[in-house]
């Protein structure tokens, strides 16, 4: 029974009222006055040198105030590639949509005007999408150093994980090889890409889009070599990102220059068609796995190489994770990060999970159909007990994910031999597990009480859409033993914020979290002994811990279970009921927790079924950038999903919180591809399994 | 052919703050004096049930005018290509996509905003069931969820889930809270009854 008074209650935003009434200030909205608005011209080519850059007309144009190229700007944008100096514009330009340009002027119609009158001289240079051809003898060399990316400890190799010797492939009593791929789609969240930017002497103010204030401001200051006191970035409210809003961006970096260059604000607007070609998606995989099973069904060895295409810069880590669901004795894992002349790929959501998930989950599903063994049972012979089966997890509600879920879903009874049924409407179900790190680490909070006995919160959080400002709030309460609204909350704004860890990684509640607690303990122990504030007195409390974990690790768990109905004669998938069980270990706010898992499944299928960044192989350019093309779910694709807490008991976590945000994407694509499976009897490989892949395998 | 300019910067803020009988926070400016080439019209329109004549630029889109030039913000802009629903308000009643609606075309008719939606301090059941039914998120495409959802309750004051799926199925929610924003709808129908 919950006997704590805000923590684990279902808590309406505290910021609600201002989300429904059109009163929430999102960077877009900020106006300032005597502003400009600025627009970026894009190389219209996957792959080309710059000859040229003739801007004379388009400075000509009333209006137009500043105009930034790779001629007058050399600066680097950090964040924007972890291996290679990626300037703001760069020669050669390496994808369709690399920024070439960009331009200040008085209002956002005359920008778009001088951006037709900049005259590009390119020389067009050969290109590469598909990460196995860029590696082939010969590739255009995308970076100087070839296109193998080097990996997390920077050589020139791929990175490799190994536990014991899959050479015990060679004894398996069956070996199972097969090849999954994934593909390049877009955050796609609904705020577009915007900054504004505003010099008062020597600091700069940037109102930015930015899952992180703190680290915002850290990367702005280092990359325009600035001190980090004189840059302030506020974000009030922030239209979701996904993991595309993690760090400053490069728009945050061309608004500071054009704004410091025409002495005036600047406003920088992406279009949304920008948003989806050039900030960044998820990475495309392919995965080529074998896996040895012994005769009792359990797993001798997996073996994974893999291959992530990183577009030409190397924003993001790449990787692809979900062998750790599996105990196995002989693992190795050889993923080659490599540049493409595709758009940037780097963080979304689960990042190296949904996908990974994918391929191991089908394959075991698969391995499970062909020693016929219910892939349930399947999974619980073989699931992860302990992290590579060496370090203990914290907790591990994972089991118990599997049994409320089938439970839920009424496994033993809706589960078939594959492809039974007589159609055309075939139903079928299907299973997949997911894991997440639940870390612990450094982060601030400031807490302030007055003599009225108001408490005033300061956490450098932008709340993404997490409902982070409740949970914060939730959780100062808790502690501080004083109803919710009693507590203000300052958020957002990196001259009234101390340092917070950024929302991404499903770090907030976690980290932050903590720190909320410290300061609520500092501030109690401060009133006991001082007594209460009079008057205009303050008392103040502050908190920076960076807890850690002793001999063993932390992980979030999900089980998702899903019934499907294929149409064979149209392909047709149809979701019929979907249950999600997690283990985030204690729910602070079972309200936005539960959102989070409704919304991160249902983008998951989504990937599953619909979503890619289509190119045309002969030219490279993307022909479906926006939510049309894409094929984002919409209210009619949406079916409803059933969300069940598993609350496993962590110390080591605020009131025993575990992360929630990342996990509830990361098994649901493959629980749709094998519902897909149970129903058809056809396995699809290859992301996303579209109608026309349905009834081919059908055909 | 082209519209001259009549009104000054200083006249338009002055008409839309005195017709709306209140104070127009921050006036966002008209970016014409050096520019003087965009043709511009005169329009009579009213937003909220307030009226304004104002002067447009022809190329400006509805949702241009509302966020920059009446500083009603509520209304978001996602993708301005119509296809996310962001910037959904009601003209006349019926939901619109205003980035994709020029601002003379709503010459002579009523516009409904977000903004609009509260009466006083008090909030539009459909904004309470939001509040309730946890339907934001990140909160991007929230404004376009309740246009649609209004117009919704005006032709149809108790639909189905199917039906207001149907309804919002314009506007896209990429925090995916599909199943929180057709719960909410339903609860603020029945509430109405």
């Amino acid at each position: 029974m919950n006997t704590l008074k805000s923590v684990g209650h279902a808590t309406q935003r505290i910021d609600a009222v201002k989300r429904v009434t059109g009163t929430a200030t999102y960077t877009g909205d900020v106006h300032l006055p005597g502003m400009l608005y600025a627009r970026v011209l894009r190389s219209p080519h996957p792959h080309a040198r710059i000859r040229r850059i003739d801007t004379s007309k388009a400075s000509a144009l009333a209006g137009v105030k500043a105009i930034i190229t790779s001629e007058n700007c050399r600066v680097i944008w950090s964040t924007g590639d972890s291996k290679n100096k990626r300037y703001l514009f760069n020669n050669p330009v390496r994808f369709a949509g690399d920024a070439v340009a960009a331009i200040a002027a008085t209002d956002r119609h005359i920008a778009e005007e001088a951006m037709r009158l900049i005259d590009v001289d390119y020389e067009v240079l050969p290109f590469v999408l598909d990460p196995e051809e860029a590696l082939a003898p010969g590739a255009v060399e995308i970076q100087p150093g070839g296109n193998l990316s080097p990996n997390s400890r920077n050589e020139r190799q791929p990175d490799i994980y190994r536990r014991g010797n899959v050479d015990a492939l060679r004894t398996a009593d069956r070996v199972f090889e097969d090849r999954y791929t994934s593909v390049h789609l877009n955050n796609a969240q609904l705020e577009p890409r915007v900054s504004v930017a505003h010099w008062e002497g020597p600091k700069l103010t940037v109102y930015a889009s930015t899952q992180g204030i703190s680290n915002c401001r850290t990367d702005i200051a280092r990359d325009l070599q600035l001190k980090p006191e004189n840059v302030r970035v506020i974000c009030q409210f922030m239209g979701g990102g996904f993991g595309n809003k993690n760090q400053c961006h490069d728009f945050d970096l061309m608004a500071a220059v054009l704004a410091k260059n025409s002495g005036a604000p600047v406003k920088l607007e992406f279009t949304r068609k920008e948003d989806f070609v050039a900030v960044h998606g998820r990475w495309p995989t392919k995965q080529y796995y074998k896996v040895g099973v012994n005769r009792d069904g359990t797993l001798a060895a997996i073996q994974l190489r893999g291959y992530c295409g990183m577009g030409p810069y190397r924003k993001g880590a790449g990787g692809i994770a979900g062998t750790e669901l599996y105990q196995c004795p002989n693992v190795e894992t050889m993923v080659h990060p490599v540049y493409t002349n595709m758009a940037v790929s780097a963080n979304y959501r689960g990042p190296a999970y949904p996908q990974g998930v994918f391929g191991i989950e089908s394959l075991m599903d698969h391995i499970a159909n062909e020693l016929k063994i219910d892939p349930l049972e399947f999974r619980l012979k073989n699931l992860t007990r302990k992290y590579r089966d060496a370090i203990p997890y914290t907790s591990n509600g994972l089991v118990d994910c599997i049994r409320r879920g089938a439970e839920a879903i009424d496994w033993k009874k809706r589960w078939h031999s594959a492809g039974a049924g007589a159609g055309p409407l075939k139903r079928g179900v299907g299973l997949a597990m997911g894991c997440f790190s639940s870390s612990l680490g450094r982060s601030s909070a400031v807490i302030d009480l007055d003599s009225r006995g108001r408490y005033t919160l300061h956490v450098g959080v932008t709340d993404c859409g997490t409902g982070a400002k409740t949970t914060m709030a939730m959780i100062a309460a808790e502690e501080l033993g004083v109803p919710l609204n009693q507590i203000e909350v300052v958020w957002g704004d990196t001259d009234h914020c101390p340092y917070s860890v950024g929302e991404s990684g499903s770090r907030t509640t976690n980290y932050t979290g903590w720190a909320v607690i410290q300061a609520a303990q500092d501030l109690k122990r401060q009133v006991a002994e001082k007594g209460a504030p009079k008057g205009s007195d303050i008392l103040t409390a502050s908190a920076s811990p960076e807890p850690a974990i002793k001999d063993a690790t932390r992980y979030s768990f999900a089980a998702h279970f899903v019934e499907v109905e294929v149409d064979i004669e149209t392909g047709r998938v149809g979701v019929l009921k979907y249950v999600a069980a997690h283990d985030s270990g204690r729910i602070i706010n079972p309200l936005t927790a539960t959102s989070q898992v409704k919304g991160g499944a249902t983008m998951g299928i989504g990937m599953a079924l619909h979503e890619e960044l289509l190119y045309d192989r002969k030219s490279g350019l993307p022909l479906n950038a926006g939510y049309y093309g894409a094929r984002v779910m919409t209210h009619r694709d949406a079916p409803e999903i059933d969300v069940i807490f598993v609350e496993t008991e962590d110390a080591y976590g605020p009131f025993g919180a575990k992360t929630i945000g990342e996990p509830p994407i990361i098994p649901s694509v493959a629980a749709i591809a094998n519902a897909i499976f149970n129903a058809t009897g056809r396995r699809i490989k290859d992301l996303p399994i579209t109608r026309d892949k349905i009834l081919g395998a059908l055909a | 052919m082209t519209a001259v300019s009549k009104i000054s910067r200083r006249d338009f803020v002055e008409t839309t703050a005195a017709g709306a009988g209140l104070v127009v926070a921050t006036a966002a400016p008209i970016a014409a004096a050096e520019a003087p080439t965009a043709p511009r019209s005169n329009i009579h329109l009213t937003v909220n049930g307030v009226e304004h004549h104002t002067e447009v630029e022809d190329r400006w889109t509805l949702a241009e005018l509302l966020r920059d030039h009446l500083s009603l913000t509520g209304t978001k802009i996602g993708c301005d290509r119509g296809e996310c629903g962001a910037c959904t308000v009601l003209l006349d009643g019926k939901p619109v996509y205003s980035c994709s609606y020029l601002a003379v075309w709503a010459d002579g008719h009523a516009i409904q905003t977000v903004e609009g939606l509260a009466q006083k301090d008090r909030l539009h059941p459909l904004q309470e069931a939001f509040i309730e039914h946890d339907g934001p998120q990140c909160g991007f495409c929230t404004a376009g969820q309740l246009m649609s959802a209004r117009a919704l309750l005006y032709r149809n004051p108790h639909p189905t889930a199917d039906e207001v799926r149907a309804a919002l199925s314009g506007n896209i929610c990429r925090c995916s809270n599909y199943n929180r924003y057709v719960e909410a709808v339903l609860a603020a129908a029945g509430r109405k009854a």
